[in-house]
C-alpha cells in the first residue's frame, strides 16, 4: 500500500512539474509582434490585407532581405491591396545588402524600439538560426492558407517559412565525350568543377555541412558502392584519412564518406566569384568536359551564338544512370522583425507572396525557383509551364525543361537550419582547415 | 593688510588678463579653424578605432566567440587566442598578412617604377607628346582600382589554365598565359602598381616640375656626366618625395579589395569579408592590424618628412631648368614606346570595356572569330522591357535602368558633397596649420588630419560601419549621410595637403599688409588667398571628387548595391552581367573626363597637376 501511495505521489509530483512547466511555457510574454503574429496565423489573406490597408495606408514600408525580387513583388502587393481599397497608396523600400551585412543590419535595427525594416527575406539556415532566432531578432508567420496548403495547422508547425526552395546542380559541358554518372565523378582525381567560393556564399558551405547528416551521407556510401572498383582507390585513401575525424565528430557510420566527399571537393572545386561567369564559361564551346556546380535559373539568360549554346550543357542529374545526389537545395525564409514598425503589413506581404501565384511571380516567371506552397507551386507550372520551356522559338533546348520539386526534392541535399548551426563549429572549423585548391 | 586688499585687484587683473589673451587668442581665425576641426577631426578618427577596438572584444551571437565561451553577450579575449594561436591561424592570418605586406611593398616599388620614370621623362627630359601622355598616363587613376584587373582577367585567362572562360588571347591566338601570370600575387602587383603609378607621376611630377635646376646646372656647368648629374643630384632631390610616395601608395594598395578579389589572393582585406560571418570579432582584429600598419606609416610619413628638411626642393625657381636631350631619335621613340604602353593601360581598357556592352554573352568573342555582325548585340543598352531570358537576369538595358542611373546620380551627389565638404575642411586646415607651423597642436591637427588617408579603405569603412552602421542609436547604414562623413574624413587629406603645401609657397606679408588694412578675414581668404592659389587648392576638390566617383573598398559595407555606381558594378559584374559593368565604368571615366576638362578649362587646375600644385 505504502509503495502504491508513493508510486501515486511520485506520478503527481512529476504531472505536476510538467503542468507547471507547461503553465510556464504558456506564461512566457510574447513580443507585441508575437501576438499580432499568433492572430495572424489564423486569418484568411483578404482579412490580413484589411488589418494591412488599416495600419500601412500613405506609410513606408522597408524591407531587407538577399533576393533583389522583393523590390518586384512589391508593387504587386500594393496593386493587390489597391483592388480592396482603391485609395489605399504605400511607398516602399528594398534594401539588398552586401556581403552578409543583413544579419549585421538586422542586428543592429533590433536593437530600437521599434525598427526600421518591417519584415526580411533572408538566406542561410545556419547564421538565422544563431544570429536571428536564438537571439529573437526574428519572428516566424505561418500563413493560414500556406498552412492549409500544406496540411499542418499554423500555430502547430515547427520550423521557418520558406518562400522558396532553390536549386543548385551539376552541370556539365557536353561538346566533348565525358560523361558523369555518379556523384562521386565529380571529386575523382584532376577534377575542378566551378563552384561559388563557400566563404563567398555561405549557403555552398552549408550544403557540406548537410552532407555529414546520416541520410544523406548514406545516399553518398551508395552512389560509392555503385562506383567501379577502378575508381573506388582513389577515394579510398580520402575515406581513410578522414575516418577518425568523422568518429571524433560523432558522425553516423557513413560520416566518414561525406567527410571524403568534401575533402575531396573543397581541394578540387574551382572558385569563382559568382554564378554567372560559371554559366558564362560552361556553355561555350572551349570548355569542353568541365562542369560546375551552379543555380539552375542562370542557364535562361544565356544568348545563342557562334561558340554558345544552352544546348552545350547538360544536367547530370537528369542524365540516364546518374546516381547519387544531384545538387543541393537551399531555401529563402521569410521573417516579421520582432520590432516591426509595420507588423500586420509585413504578415500580408508574406502571406501575399507564399499563397498566390502573383505574389510569387518575382522568382516563379524563372526556372530552378519551387515555392513552398504546393498550390502556387501547380499554379506557378500551369501559368509559366516550366517543364517545356526548353522549346522556344529558335530551338530546342532540353536542359530548360525544369522537372519540378517534386522530382528535385530526392535528388537535392536539402539545407537544415537546426543542423547547420549544430555542426558549424566542428565539421565547418575542419572544412576550413582544408586546402582550397589554387590552380 | 594692504596685501590683503590688493589681493582682489590682482585677480581681477589676471583674469582680465587671461580673458584679453582668450579673445586676442580667438580673435585670429586660424586659431579657431584650428580648435573646432581638430576636435572634429579627433572625433571622427578616434571614435571608429575605439569602436572596432571593442568590437575585438566583444561576443557576437552566432560566431566562434560564442562557441568558444559559451556567453551570448558580453566581452572575452577569446577572439585574439583564437586567431593567433589556433590551427587556422595560417589561413586566417599570417597568410594574408604575408600577401598584404608583399603586394603593397611591390606596388609601390611598380608604381614609382612606372610613375617616376615617366615623371622624369615629361619633366626632365626633351621627349616628344608629352602633353598627350601626361594627360592619357593619369587615365588609369581614374579608372576603378579593380577595371585594370578585369581588363588583366579578360586578356590573359583561358580555360586550359584558369578552367574559367578563354580570355581575348586565349579565344583569338590561343596564347595560354602560366597561373602565376594570371591570378595572385604578380598580377595583384602588376594591376596596382599600374593603377597608383599614376598616383606616382603626379607626387613625383610636381617635384620635378617645382625643383631648383640650379645644382644641376652647376654641375652641368663642372662637366659632370648627365648619368652623374641624375644619380648624384636629381634622385637625392627627390627621394624624400619618393618616400612620402612610396608610404601613401602602401597604405592605399594594403587597403584594396577588389583587385586581390577578382585576381585571387587572399589578403587581411579579403579575408576580413571572408570572416565576416563565422568570426566576426576576428575579423576586426584584421581591421586594427591594417590600422596599426596605417598608423605605423604614419610615423615612418612624420620621419620622411622631417628629414626632407634637408632638401629644399622649393626656391627661387632657376630661370631655366636643364632638360636632358634624348636625341634626334631617341625623343621619338621613347615616346611611341610610352604611346603604345598607355594605349594598354588606358585606351584599350576603355575599347574593351566598349566592345564588351555588345557581346551577346560576356566573353563571348564570336564576331571577332566569325566577323559575322548577328555575333553582336545592342541588348545591354537598348532592352527596355523587363525580361528574363535575354541575358539580362531581369534587368533592363543599360539606358533604360533606373538602378544604374539612381547610382549614377547617388555617385554625383556624393562626389560633389565629399568635395565641398573634405576640400573645404582640407583648406582650412592647410590654411590654419601654415598660419602657425611651428606649433604643436597644429602639427597634430595636421597629423589627425592626415591619419585616415594612411588607413586602409576597407579598414575605415569596417570602422564606420561599426560606429555608425550597426549602433543602436545611431543606424545610418545606406545612407548619403554616412557616406559622405566617411568620405569626407578620408579625403580631406587631399584638400589639406594641397592647401598646406600652397599656402606654405605664400608669402606672410600679403596677408599682413590686408590686415593692417582691415580687411575682414573672409575678405582676404576670397579677395587674396584663395585666388592667388586656386589652382592648388581646386586641386584639393577635384582629387576627392575623382576618387569618390570610383570608389569601392571604403564605401562597400556601407550601402547596399544600387545605391552609387562602385557598389552597383561590382555587383553587376559579380553576377556574371560584365557588360553592365563595363558600361558603366565607360559612363563613370566619361563623367569624370568631362569634369576633368571643365575645370581645366575654367580654372586652370587638373588632376594631372596634382596635389601640392
Amino acid at each position: 500500500m505504502k509503495k502504491l501511495l508513493s508510486f501515486a505521489l511520485a506520478c503527481l509530483m512529476i504531472l505536476s512539474c510538467v503542468a507547471l512547466a507547461a503553465c510556464g511555457k504558456k506564461e512566457a510574454k510574447l513580443s507585441a509582434t508575437q501576438e499580432i503574429i499568433k492572430q495572424a496565423q489564423s486569418m484568411t489573406l483578404e482579412e490580413l490585407a484589411k488589418k494591412a490597408i488599416e495600419e500601412s495606408n500613405g506609410k513606408t514600408f522597408y524591407g531587407v532581405g538577399n533576393s533583389s525580387r522583393g523590390k518586384s513583388a512589391l508593387p504587386l502587393f500594393i496593386e493587390y491591396l489597391q483592388s480592396i481599397d482603391s485609395s489605399y497608396t504605400m511607398e516602399f523600400e528594398w534594401q539588398q545588402p552586401k556581403n552578409n551585412k543583413i544579419f549585421d543590419q538586422l542586428t543592429a535595427d533590433s536593437k530600437k524600439a521599434t525598427g526600421t525594416f518591417a519584415m526580411t527575406l533572408i538566406q542561410d539556415g545556419n547564421q538565422i538560426e544563431s544570429k536571428m532566432v536564438q537571439t529573437g531578432v526574428l519572428d516566424t508567420f505561418i500563413p493560414k492558407d500556406w498552412a492549409d496548403a500544406n496540411g499542418v495547422k499554423a500555430d502547430e508547425y515547427e520550423g521557418y517559412l520558406a518562400l522558396q526552395t532553390l536549386n543548385k546542380v551539376f552541370m556539365f559541358n557536353s561538346t566533348g565525350s565525358k560523361t558523369y554518372t555518379n556523384v562521386w565523378d565529380f571529386v575523382a582525381e584532376g577534377e575542378h568543377g566551378l563552384y561559388m567560393d563557400i566563404d563567398s556564399e555561405l549557403v555552398g558551405k552549408n550544403f557540406l555541412y548537410m552532407l555529414t547528416k546520416d541520410e544523406y551521407a548514406k545516399g553518398l556510401k551508395e552512389a560509392y558502392d555503385a562506383l567501379p572498383a577502378a575508381k573506388k582507390s582513389y577515394i579510398d585513401t580520402a575515406v581513410a584519412a578522414v575516418e577518425s575525424d568523422a568518429k571524433d565528430f560523432g558522425l553516423g557510420e557513413n560520416g566518414k564518406y561525406a567527410l571524403a566527399w568534401i575533402k575531396l571537393w573543397v581541394e578540387s572545386y574551382n572558385a569563382q566569384t559568382d554564378d554567372g561567369p560559371i554559366c558564362n564559361t560552361l556553355v561555350d564551346k572551349s570548355a569542353t568536359d568541365q562542369f560546375g556546380l551552379l543555380v539552375y535559373s542562370k542557364l535562361r539568360s544565356v544568348t545563342e551564338s557562334e561558340s554558345v549554346s544552352k544546348n552545350n550543357v547538360k544536367v547530370a542529374a537528369y542524365e540516364d544512370g546518374y546516381t547519387g545526389f544531384g545538387g543541393y537545395g537551399y531555401c529563402h525564409y521569410l521573417f516579421v522583425t520582432d520590432n516591426s514598425p509595420l507588423p500586420w503589413t509585413a504578415c500580408a506581404f508574406i502571406a501575399y507572396m507564399t499563397c498566390t501565384v502573383d505574389g510569387f511571380s518575382a522568382w516563379g516567371k524563372d526556372i530552378g525557383g519551387y515555392s513552398s506552397n504546393p498550390t502556387v507551386a501547380a499554379g506557378t507550372e500551369e501559368k509559366y509551364h516550366h517543364s517545356t520551356s526548353g522549346n522556344k522559338e529558335d530551338g530546342t533546348y532540353p536542359v530548360l525543361n525544369d522537372r519540378g520539386f517534386s522530382w528535385w526534392k530526392d535528388r537535392l541535399i536539402i539545407e537544415d537550419p537546426e543542423y547547420c548551426a549544430s555542426v558549424a563549429f566542428t565539421v565547418g572549423s575542419w572544412i576550413e582547415l582544408l586546402t582550397k585548391y589554387k590552380g | 593688510m594692504t596685501t590683503n586688499l590688493n589681493m582682489p585687484r590682482q585677480k581681477a587683473s589676471s583674469f582680465r588678463i587671461g580673458r584679453n589673451k582668450l579673445f586676442t587668442f580667438l580673435s585670429q581665425p586660424y586659431n579657431i579653424i584650428l580648435i573646432v576641426l581638430g576636435v572634429l577631426c579627433t572625433i571622427t578618427t578616434v571614435a571608429p578605432i575605439i569602436a572596432i577596438l571593442e568590437d575585438t572584444f566583444k561576443i557576437h551571437p552566432g560566431t566562434i566567440d560564442q562557441y568558444l565561451t559559451g556567453k551570448t553577450e558580453g566581452f572575452s579575449l577569446a577572439n585574439y587566442t583564437d586567431l593567433f594561436t589556433s590551427p587556422l591561424a595560417k589561413t586566417n592570418l599570417w597568410t594574408p598578412l604575408g600577401n598584404t605586406l608583399i603586394i603593397s611593398f611591390f606596388a609601390c616599388v611598380a608604381a614609382i617604377l612606372f610613375g617616376g620614370l615617366f615623371a622624369f621623362l615629361v619633366t626632365r627630359t626633351n621627349m616628344k607628346c608629352k602633353k598627350y601622355l601626361s594627360s592619357i598616363f593619369i587615365f588609369p587613376y581614374i579608372m576603378p582600382q579593380w577595371t585594370l584587373a578585369l581588363v588583366w582577367r579578360n586578356l590573359f585567362n583561358s580555360n586550359a589554365v584558369t578552367g574559367t572562360s578563354d580570355g581575348l588571347l586565349a579565344s583569338l591566338f590561343g596564347i595560354h598565359m602560366p597561373l602565376w601570370w594570371c591570378q595572385g600575387i604578380f598580377p595583384c602587383i602588376m594591376v596596382l602598381g599600374m593603377h597608383y603609378s599614376a598616383f606616382a607621376y603626379i607626387l613625383i611630377g610636381g617635384i620635378f616640375r617645382n625643383m631648383d635646376a640650379n645644382l644641376e646646372e652647376a654641375a652641368t656647368i663642372l662637366n659632370t656626366p648627365k648619368w652623374r648629374i641624375v644619380t648624384r643630384i636629381t634622385l637625392p632631390m627627390v627621394k624624400p618625395a619618393i618616400l612620402s610616395t612610396v608610404l601613401l601608395v602602401f597604405g592605399s594598395s594594403m587597403g584594396s579589395y577588389p583587385v586581390p578579389h577578382y585576381l585571387k589572393l587572399s589578403t587581411l582585406s579579403t579575408k576580413y569579408l571572408e570572416m565576416n560571418d563565422k568570426y566576426a570579432g576576428e575579423a576586426s582584429i584584421l581591421a586594427v592590424i591594417m590600422m596599426v600598419i596605417g598608423v605605423l606609416i604614419m610615423v615612418l610619413n612624420q620621419r620622411s618628412l622631417k628629414s626632407r628638411k634637408n632638401y629644399t626642393t622649393v626656391t627661387g625657381k632657376s630661370g631655366q631648368i636643364s632638360k636632358i636631350n634624348l636625341g634626334k631619335v631617341g625623343k621619338w621613340v621613347i615616346a611611341i614606346i610610352l604611346i603604345i604602353a598607355t594605349f594598354m593601360t588606358s585606351i584599350y581598357p576603355l575599347i574593351s570595356f566598349a566592345f564588351e556592352t555588345f557581346l551577346p554573352n560576356p566573353g563571348d568573342y564570336s564576331f571577332l572569330r566569325t566577323w559575322d555582325p548577328s555575333n553582336l548585340t545592342a541588348k545591354w543598352w537598348l532592352t527596355s522591357e523587363n525580361v528574363t531570358e535575354n541575358g539580362l537576369y531581369g534587368q533592363m538595358g543599360m539606358l533604360y535602368n533606373k538602378t544604374i542611373w539612381s547610382a549614377y546620380g547617388g555617385t554625383i551627389f556624393l562626389s560633389i558633397m565629399c568635395a565641398l565638404f573634405a576640400g573645404t575642411l582640407g583648406t582650412l586646415i592647410g590654411y590654419a596649420v601654415s598660419k602657425k607651423r611651428r606649433n604643436r597642436f597644429a602639427n597634430y591637427v595636421n597629423n589627425i588630419a592626415f591619419l585616415p588617408y594612411l588607413m586602409p579603405s576597407v579598414a575605415v569603412g569596417i570602422a564606420f560601419f561599426i560606429l555608425l552602421a550597426t549602433n543602436e542609436k545611431i543606424s545610418l547604414y545606406n545612407t548619403y549621410t554616412l557616406l559622405i562623413i566617411v568620405g569626407t574624413v578620408k579625403y580631406i587629406p587631399f584638400a589639406s595637403r594641397a592647401s598646406l603645401n600652397s599656402m606654405l609657397q605664400l608669402s606672410g606679408e600679403i596677408e599682413e599688409s590686408a590686415i593692417i588694412q582691415n580687411v575682414p578675414w573672409f575678405k582676404r581668404m576670397f579677395r587674396i588667398i584663395i585666388p592667388i592659389q586656386k589652382s592648388s587648392i581646386l586641386s584639393g576638390f577635384l582629387l576627392p571628387f575623382i576618387t569618390c566617383m570610383r570608389e569601392l573598398s571604403l564605401f562597400m559595407l556601407l550601402c547596399v548595391q544600387g545605391f552609387i555606381m562602385s557598389t552597383t558594378m561590382d555587383y553587376f559584374d559579380e553576377m556574371g552581367l560584365a557588360a553592365f559593368s563595363s558600361g558603366m565604368n565607360l559612363i563613370l571615366i566619361v563623367t569624370i573626363l568631362i569634369f576633368n576638362g571643365i575645370i581645366n578649362k575654367v580654372t586652370g587646375a587638373s588632376l594631372d597637376k596634382g596635389i601640392g600644385g
